[in-house]
């Protein structure tokens, strides 16, 4: 039997900001340049990947992130079991790279999502990233790309004080004990 | 204290509570919002410190972040104290403990003022031009000097305080919390502009606020009431954040700024406790109002520096504000009107002022007139040309002064005083404004410095911008607040404004005395000790640029950087070498603003958060087993696994022995993963390494060589084809992110046209690397219904595999020449796998083994590690690895440069192989290689780039670089270490298994 | 520290970007076809101004795209970005 280990298990209260790690939700990268492909994902996910930059799209099961002009990242809310579920990427892959028209790519262990939530997470990610969020935090399903203490990340406004954010597995310890530092101070 | 020194009416200080604090030993009180300087004050002490040069006693002279003599040093504990702090920021609180610096044994008796009476013989530059002769003393020379030089003790122990970052957007920033920068917060925020004020005081409003003067009125109330409201209004805006005890360090370009905050340094020892110190605000900010107000200036004339001389504004916020008197017989010295202010405020609480001594002629405002009505008297014309006292002032002389100003008339006269206030007229402080990069011009009428053209979004309001009348200060600060802020009114426009205004000025950088300037002190920079003497003595040695009289003399160059004088070392220079003062310009004011603790700077960058780390999925299992790390770029990687006591050595020579013998098992996570996909992946490959692609068969693996286009080793690793346009690349761990932004690169500027998407998944797929004759035993209990025989599974080929139901990829490569599998598994699997994979191989002695013994089992093989064995000037062909370059492509990132006239030489330094004459002798990496053994000079022909003892083969191996290597197989060489010459012999780089039997046993 | 718009992502701080030095530097189509002498040009020779320069950027910790700015290195001015393939903006 092989057993299934996330880097970080917890979750974690402070004063105003809820840390928590949702894990085995499918992330799949997606990568392509003209209009098939766009209508492709449309037609295989009923979701239109954002051409906009900085923002996603979604219905109730799965994201889509924009992530560059021809690049997105897909995630689903819903956990998935592996030992049973690879459809949704042999799928994609089957009607999106093996026809030329881009690249799909699992990404699922790549990145490991933390989510934050609460009135304080914008005062926690100021200790550590120097992207401008007055904007960015009033509008619901916003995205960007930036570092937080120096550690690339990307972040999913979901809802109002509630965001999903994506750093590289390796690096999530890392990140996971500094945002737990950075929190006793809020 | 027998002299009560204190008032009862300021509003400022609590004085129901009482504050005991300790300084230089002693035992002394103060009261809740004292600064250390004005709790000094109150207890008569004026001599703080020892100055740098001449360790004269000095005193506190200011009460703000300009003051160059009142540095103290803080805490008890020679391990954490803190060095140069000003005493006249350091806000009092229960349990301070300060003391005096720079002197020896004390600040009372001090060993090192015998320099002051050997002072003419330290004349500028003293230590640069007595020191140079002759040179072979300098190390004689230097332990005296550095004995008596620097300022302070530094801290031995790493600093225990918490500091945090953090970063702030806003519309505007407003820095400097006085009446304009109220002015401008207040606009801001009734605008709805996201609005931040700073101020570096422990609260809002400047000199303003303790303006209680008949003179100065807003709409018939005195102008500190007035304000007062002002500032009360400000609490009920959501948008405006207040940030007092903040001081703007820095102002770079695109208005990005950094302002440290001092969050508990005005707490008791107990309430800081555990809390953060200090916080560095990264602030970018699209507008910025400087609303930092004006620096008064000192007098310059023979002895200024004696305790008890202080800057007049200060004397007057002594007793305005902290409620303290600097002295009981007080004399005034000045060059303008707002010296009369202190002379008001002091005779009301009723100090006595002896005289004011005025170098102007006369003066008709109305401030000047109502100080007359009072009684108290004014030397029109008049300079002071000596002050008397050592520790502290006792009396002054004073001369009238001649028509042209350049000498002094008449008799001398003296009068007793315990203190003199000096004002020689104000600087703005313009400092931020060009650290931003505006440039400054200058106003002859008052002799200062404006800020002119400016770089970026801002604006100057106030007195940093020239205005020094209230009148003017609120009418100049709210037209350009409006027009800044694009607003057709505000709050401040039909004000009724009643103040005194200045009608007459003189100016007199250097004042005369009735003494030759030989003979006499007159300090420009307190801190650094030097005097007019020593700028007109650097003019006289044919220094002419400001900035090399300021090093040469030192002026200017203190903790304080000069803020006080400046000016008047400016003035003087433009006067002695006549030219204009405009055309002279400053020195560069630099960042920070006043010094930084270096604890602001780092931050909590410190311990675990030092540096960035990542983990493999397998990481605690290496942990478990007591494995030593090593670091690779920011990865921990499993260094070697000591067992029972053993050693490094003893440890990897058993790891190396049992992944020959029968199986070892490595985390191979780290290696960079590139996913390609796309219809052009083939033909990418090609034009990225040196070696073909379009013919490597779904399944297989390929290994490939990177080239920098200046042809040398970039990186290597191998690439496997999972479909018809599906790649999988490794690259080196270190070199993972490198590469894949300069293939990016070439992808999206070179070779746009290319179908092809590269996706980092490196973290995605934890890898477990199975090597040694029964790794194939064990894999097949790992995956038992994969076909592992040669025919089906071949060295360099690829098999996608289920375990448990997850997806993996099985990879039959070898970085040790033993038969060896790679597995890639999802990483959330990765730990569980590799315990699978341990489990299976328990029967087979199946031994964990760490970067050490990868590159010593690699080394035996010859097989190069890219950044070890090349350092970004090794070709291929370098390499002996001419076989990788593709004859047939037309092109690849460095061909071109293949065949450079450099390129090709043939005494190039190339990869070779060692042997020791004494097999157990192991060189050093690094070590440089000698043709002959005793001719001098030494040419190096080489260095050893890897070095190890194989347990295998029984004997030292290395591999190293040398010229003209290839040529010289069978050769000896000479490695000369420190004790002793290793002779070597040069061989092939690979050292077993020459014939690959190995890979398929 | 520069505020840098990124001309896909928009404004960004510097620390999210790297500098890729020179712009407009092709690479030759058919490098075997020059002299060692042209090649070096190609290599090695850069005009490293005082003034205006155009340079390449990339959006490393963002959207990861190269683009090409408009840059005076004497006071840090940057007049305009543009995409890679683009023609710089005239002066």
């Amino acid at each position: 039997m092989l057993n299934y280990n996330s880097p970080i298990m917890d979750a974690k209260n402070y004063s105003g900001i809820k840390i928590s790690v949702t894990e085995s939700v499918i992330k799949i990268n997606l990568r392509g340049k003209n209009r098939d492909f766009i209508t492709k994902i449309g037609k295989e996910l009923s979701i239109i990947p954002p051409t906009d930059p900085n923002i996603s799209s979604g219905n109730e099961k799965l994201n889509i992130l924009w992530l560059g002009p021809d690049e997105w990242l897909l995630y689903s809310n819903d956990k998935i079991d592996f030992k049973n579920n690879n459809s949704l990427e042999d799928r994609l892959f089957d009607q999106i790279s093996k026809v030329k028209l881009g690249s799909v790519t699992n990404v699922t262990d790549h990145w490991v999502m933390i989510n934050l939530k609460g009135d304080n997470v914008f005062e926690l990610l100021s200790s550590g990233c120097p992207f401008n969020f007055n904007d960015f935090k009033n509008s619901k399903g916003a995205v960007t790309q930036t570092l937080l203490n120096h550690i690339d990340v990307i972040i999913h406004n979901k809802n109002i004080n509630d965001l999903n954010l994506f750093v590289r597995r390796s690096f999530s310890i890392h990140l996971w004990s500094w945002m737990n530092d950075s929190a006793r101070f809020i | 204290m027998s002299k009560n020194l204190r008032i009862t009416n300021s509003k400022f200080i609590d004085q129901t509570s009482r504050i005991s604090f300790k300084f230089d030993g002693k035992t002394l009180y103060g009261f809740k919002g004292d600064t250390l300087a004005s709790a000094l004050l109150a207890n008569d002490i004026h001599l703080v410190g020892r100055s740098f040069k001449y360790h004269r006693p000095r005193g506190i002279m200011t009460c703000g972040s300009e003051e160059p003599n009142a540095i103290v040093q803080l805490g008890n504990d020679s391990s954490m104290t803190e060095p140069n702090t000003r005493a006249t920021e350091i806000e009092l609180y229960e349990g301070l403990e300060a003391s005096s610096q720079n002197c020896w044994p004390s600040v009372n008796f001090d060993i090192g003022a015998i320099n002051n009476f050997f002072s003419p013989f330290i004349p500028a530059a003293f230590y640069y031009k007595t020191f140079m002769w002759p040179a072979s003393f300098w190390e004689k020379y230097e332990y005296f000097i550095r004995k008596s030089a620097g300022l302070g003790k530094s801290p031995t122990k790493p600093d225990k305080d918490i500091y945090d970052h953090k970063y702030l957007h806003c519309d505007v920033l407003i820095i400097g919390g006085g009446i304009s920068g109220i002015i401008a917060a207040k606009t801001a925020a009734q605008n709805n502009l996201n609005t931040v004020l700073l101020d570096d005081k422990n609260n809002l409003g400047g000199t303003t606020l303790f303006q209680n003067n008949e003179c100065f009125k807003i709409n018939n109330t005195y102008s500190s009431e007035w304000l007062k409201k002002e500032i009360e209004s400000l609490n009920s805006f959501k948008n405006l954040t207040i940030k007092t005890r903040t001081t703007l360090a820095a102002y770079h370009s695109y208005n990005y700024l950094l302002a440290r905050e001092n969050l508990t340094d005005h707490l008791s020892l107990i309430e800081k406790k555990d809390k953060i110190r200090q916080r560095l605000w990264k602030i970018r900010a699209k507008k910025v109002i400087i609303a930092t107000g004006a620096m008064e200036r000192p007098l310059i004339f023979n002895n200024n520096d004696r305790p008890g001389v202080i800057l007049s504004s200060s004397i007057k916020k002594y007793i305005d504000y902290y409620g303290v008197k600097c002295g009981q017989k007080i004399s005034l010295f000045t060059n303008n009107d707002t010296t009369y202010e202190t002379a008001i405020s002091l005779n009301k609480s009723g100090v006595t002022i002896n005289s004011v001594i005025d170098i102007r002629d006369k003066s008709n405002s109305s401030i000047v007139k109502e100080a007359e009505k009072l009684g108290i008297k004014v030397h029109w014309k008049h300079t002071v040309v000596n002050t008397n006292g050592y520790k502290r002032i006792s009396s002054i002389e004073l001369m009238k002064l001649s028509d042209d100003g350049a000498g002094v008339v008449g008799n001398k006269s003296k009068e007793e005083c315990d203190c003199l206030g000096i004002s020689g007229g104000w600087t703005p402080r313009v400092h931020l404004f060009t650290q931003s990069g505006g440039k400054l011009k200058f106003r002859d009428k008052d002799n200062i410095f404006l800020p002119d053209k400016s770089e970026s979004e801002q604006i100057s309001i106030g007195s940093c911008n020239g205005d020094f009348e209230l009148d003017d200060i609120i009418k100049n600060s709210n037209k350009s607040i409006k027009e800044f802020l694009n607003l057709n009114s505000s709050d401040y426009e039909n004000l009724e404004i009643n103040c005194s205004k200045e009608t007459d000025k003189k100016n007199i950088w250097l004042l005369p005395s009735n003494k030759p300037l030989g003979k006499t002190k007159p300090f420009l920079d307190f801190q650094n000790d030097s005097t007019a003497k020593d700028v007109k003595l650097a003019l006289r040695e044919g220094f002419k640029s400001i900035e090399h009289v300021k090093r040469y003399t030192t002026t200017g160059m203190g903790t304080d950087q000069g803020k006080l004088s400046n000016m008047h070392a400016l003035g003087i220079i433009a006067e002695t070498a006549g030219v204009k003062m405009g055309e002279l310009g400053t020195t560069t004011f630099r960042p920070p603003y006043t010094p930084l603790t270096f604890g602001t700077i780092v931050g909590r960058n410190v311990g675990e958060f030092f540096d960035i780390t990542r983990r493999t999925p397998i990481h605690d299992w290496h942990v478990e087993k007591k494995a030593e790390f090593e670091n690779v770029g920011q990865w921990k990687r499993a260094w070697y696994y000591p067992i029972n006591n053993e050693s490094m050595h003893e440890a990897v020579q058993r790891e190396a022995k049992a992944a020959r013998d029968s199986a070892g098992i490595l985390d191979a996570s780290t290696l960079g993963k590139i996913d390609i996909q796309g219809s052009d992946a083939s033909e990418f490959l090609n034009r990225v390494y040196t070696n073909a692609w379009s013919k490597l068969e779904i399944g297989k693996c390929r290994y490939g060589l990177m080239l920098n286009e200046d042809g040398m080793v970039y990186d290597d690793g191998v690439t496997t084809r999972l479909d018809e346009n599906h790649y999988i690349m490794t690259t080196t761990t270190g070199g993972a992110s490198n590469v894949l932004s300069k293939l990016e690169d070439y992808l999206q500027t070179e070779w746009p046209e290319l179908d092809v998407y590269l996706t980092s998944v490196t973290d995605n797929y934890a890898t477990v690397s199975i090597c040694g004759p029964n790794s194939k035993k064990i894999l097949s209990r790992v995956i038992p219904d994969l076909d592992l025989s040669d025919k089906e599974f071949s060295h360099m080929s690829f098999k996608n595999a289920l375990i448990d139901n997850i997806k993996c990829r099985v990879m039959r490569i070898s970085f040790t020449g033993e038969h060896s599998y790679e597995i890639n598994i999802q990483s959330s699997y990765g730990k569980s796998l590799w315990e699978k994979c341990f489990e299976a191989g328990k029967e087979f002695n199946i031994t964990p083994y760490g970067t050490e013994t990868m590159h010593l089992l690699r080394a035996e093989k010859g097989f190069i590690i890219t950044g070890q064995d090349t350092d970004g000037t090794i070709t291929p062909v370098d390499l002996q690895m001419d076989w990788i370059i593709s004859k047939k492509k037309y092109d690849f990132i460095g061909k071109r440069s293949l065949y450079r006239s450099d390129t090709i030489r043939e005494d190039r330094k190339q990869l070779v192989g060692l042997v020791t004459d004494d097999p157990k002798e192991v060189l050093e990496e690094g070590a440089q290689i000698v043709s002959e053994a005793n001719k001098k000079p030494i040419e190096m022909v080489g260095h050893v780039t890897s070095s190890y003892f194989s347990p295998n083969l029984n004997k030292s191996i290395a591999l190293a670089v040398l010229k003209n290597g290839k040529k010289l197989k069978g050769q000896k060489m000479f490695v000369p270490m420190k004790n002793k010459t290793i002779n070597v012999t040069i061989t092939d780089t690979v050292f077993l298994d020459k014939e690959n039997k190995r890979l398929n046993a | 520290m520069f505020l840098i718009n990124c001309p896909y992502c928009g404004e960004r701080d510097q620390s999210e970007f790297s500098a890729g030095g020179e712009a407009h530097i092709v690479r030759p189509k058919q490098p075997t076809e020059l002299s060692d002498d042209q090649w070096a040009e190609f290599l090695f020779m850069r005009k490293n101004i005082k003034g205006v320069q155009l340079e390449r950027w990339n959006h490393a910790h963002g959207c990861r795209k190269w683009f090409n700015m408009v840059r005076n290195t004497s006071d840090d001015k940057i007049h305009a970005v543009y995409k890679m393939g683009e023609k710089p903006p005239i002066k």
